[in-house]
């Protein structure tokens, strides 16, 4: 049993937007169905203005309230804390997306984001909400994986189908690591600053464990209680609060 | 089994409106379809919700008729649980127009959800018992049940035997359980402050009295030709001895209920709670709330123009509108400020309803009206027992 966990340094962070590039890739995600973000935020006003951002993929929390609110258990917690979603079992009520403090959950039943609309260009089949030519092979719908059919939500999975292959035991899949490279999460894989850390969160001997408690890692919105398995390193950890721009 | 009321014979304007009733129903229909046209050719893609917004105008619509349900059958157990005879007159009205408006409800919500016929199974086979929202299902299920249960039994004149006495208390429990567990729905979300709250599910049982009353006001008044005339003693002593106090009561306490939210909002300093707060205040529709829906219809059932047939009328529509923008108020306002989007969305979310949407909402309401017309016409909803 492992407990996978994330550690992002946002020192290292460029804000590159590779991650989601590659997320969207690896995940044949639709234009806006941003399973892994980069989200900015910017404080102050000039000239002392402050930018921050947090790279966000799924938090995969301890104590989901997506999970929690589900009313089919279509959304689970398995037992390597992956937070996934059961598409045969998902209604589409969308209570999870109400329920998600990170905003990270997508329903792509909805007006598309750019045009041309993915969908049309790539009409789905076999149920798939649109089935581009090339798809990565893995999908699992028992878990979220693969290309969504209509109705149900969607989110990041950690590259459920990569990690959930790794050898048993290891602490940390390190992309350095030749032999652990095809199972490291692609948005940690394609990081050029190496800001991302992926691993057991439940061995103490795990680069992320260590990283975490030398550099006094965080996560976000800690008083939503849902304890995310993401955590960030760097001094600017605190999300800013909500502002109106007239009103700021 | 009497029928005092049937003794008084229909005059004209009491078929006329009935046949307004049912042409305003049939053109429902007709434009719901119309527009759910969207719902079939697109799917939802052709409603404006989206990643953001996610539950939108049909959320609020089953949100408003499901506790109008439960109002209506609140009214029906005066008579029904609580032995207060006086309410006979008007229970059985009561019990069909709280079918009429679940109905409506579900529709809206049916049409709402990305794979309604799934619920069927997957969620009893799930039991998934951490969710406010499984609980909700569970409830207004068992409250349906009893509903329809209850009204077959007086439809064969079976008022006040053991068994129908025990499904109108039964019918009467679970409602209560089920617009709490609606309640817990909103009232639990944490990360949402414009919702979350323990008290929650009693703002909804006071709204869901109001809206339960206001439909009484606007449908019976409307079924007996707005004229006191056409009704029987009894329901003419229902309509204007006991009616007008409930329903003022009702609409003071949802007044008072909606302006300590209103100033517990633009008060706080929590942004998700004082922003979104701060932007409606300022709509028209807010003020059109406040003024017309409530503070009017106060003022009207405070005078001595309360038992007046006409006037019970337009107080109770203009209640049942101000209760429907706060519903959709309560609904989107929740949604507004973006939930973790950072630059992406560095204002309010914006949200109008496409016409897909106000199909849906057409569509449900046209099938609930055309739904108690029939009743109106078919099952003899002035039947009252025997004293």
């Amino acid at each position: 049993m492992a407990k996978w966990g994330m550690v992002i340094d946002l020192e290292k962070c460029t804000g590159c937007q590779a991650c989601s590039t590659a997320c969207a890739m690896e995940n044949n995600t639709l234009p806006g169905e941003s399973w892994q973000d980069v989200l900015y935020y910017k404080e102050g006003k000039y000239p002392n203005v402050n930018i921050k951002w947090f790279p966000r993929p799924c938090m995969h929390c301890e104590n989901p309230s997506c999970m929690h609110v589900c009313p089919t258990k279509a959304t689970y917690k398995d037992e390597n804390g992956f937070v996934l979603i059961d598409w045969n079992k998902c209604i589409g009520c969308k209570y999870c997306m109400i329920a998600c403090p990170y905003g990270v959950r997508f329903y792509t039943d909805e007006k598309p984001l750019i045009e041309p609309d993915m969908k049309k260009v790539y009409p789905g089949q076999d149920g798939q909400q649109y089935s581009p030519p090339y798809q990565n092979p893995n999908s699992d719908w028992t878990k979220g994986v693969g290309i969504q059919p209509k109705g149900v939500v969607s989110k990041c999975t950690f590259c459920y189908h990569k990690v959930s292959k790794a050898p048993a035991g290891v602490a940390d899949l390190d992309e350095d690591n030749p032999a652990l490279k095809e199972y490291v999460p692609a948005c940690v894989r394609t990081c050029a600053p190496k800001a991302r850390y992926f691993g057991d969160l439940d061995n103490p001997d795990s680069t992320v464990n260590r990283l975490i408690a030398d550099k006094r890692g965080v996560r976000l919105l800690e008083h939503t209680g849902n304890k995310p398995q993401v955590y960030y390193l760097g001094d600017h950890g605190v999300v800013p609060a909500f502002t109106r721009p007239d009103k700021s | 089994m009497s029928n005092m009321s049937q003794s008084v014979p229909f005059p004209e304007s009491v078929s006329r409106i009935s046949n307004l009733r049912i042409g305003a129903g049939a053109i429902g229909l007709v434009l719901g379809i119309f527009a759910a046209i969207g719902l079939l050719t697109q799917g939802h893609e052709s409603f404006n919700t989206n990643s953001n917004i996610s539950w939108g105008l049909p959320v609020a619509t089953y949100v408003f008729f499901v506790l109008t349900s439960t109002g209506l059958t609140f009214v029906a157990s005066l008579a029904m649980v609580f032995g207060m005879k006086d309410f006979y007159p008007i229970a059985k009205r009561c019990i069909w127009g709280a079918i009429a408006t679940l109905v409506t409800g579900f529709i809206a919500l049916g049409l709402e959800i990305g794979n309604p016929l799934r619920m069927i199974w997957v969620i009893p086979t799930n039991m998934a018992t951490s969710s406010p929202m499984w609980w909700m299902g569970l409830f207004y299920l068992s409250y349906a049940v009893f509903l329809v249960w209850k009204f077959l039994l007086v439809n064969k004149g079976d008022w006040t035997s053991g068994q129908s006495k025990v499904i109108g208390i039964l019918s009467f429990v679970t409602v209560i359980f089920a617009h709490a567990t609606l309640g817990s729905v909103f009232g639990m979300m944490g990360m949402r402050p414009f919702w979350y709250g323990g008290m929650v599910p009693v703002y909804f049982l006071i709204t869901a009295a109001l809206s339960g009353l206001a439909f009484i006001m606007l449908f019976i008044n409307l079924d007996y030709g707005m004229n006191q005339a056409n009704m029987s003693d009894k329901v003419r002593s229902a309509m204007t001895r006991y009616m007008p106090p409930i329903f003022g009561l009702a609409l003071g306490l949802v007044l008072v209920f909606t302006l300590t939210r209103t100033v517990t909002g633009l008060w706080s300093n929590v942004p998700e709670l004082n922003i979104p707060m701060s932007y409606i205040v300022g709509t028209f529709w807010y003020q059109a709330e406040i003024w017309i829906g409530m503070v009017l219809p106060l003022a009207l059932m405070l005078s001595s123009y309360r038992s007046n047939a006409k006037v019970q009328t337009l107080a109770g529509l203009l209640v049942i509108l101000a209760l429907f923008i706060g519903r959709y108020e309560y609904v989107v306002g929740g949604q507004l400020v973006p939930m973790f989007k950072g630059a992406w969305y560095d204002d309010l979310l914006m949200y109008a309803p496409s016409m897909t949407e106000w199909g849906v909402v057409i569509l449900a309401a046209a099938i609930g009206l055309l739904l108690y017309a029939f009743g109106e016409k078919k099952l003899s909803l002035a039947d009252a027992p025997n004293e």
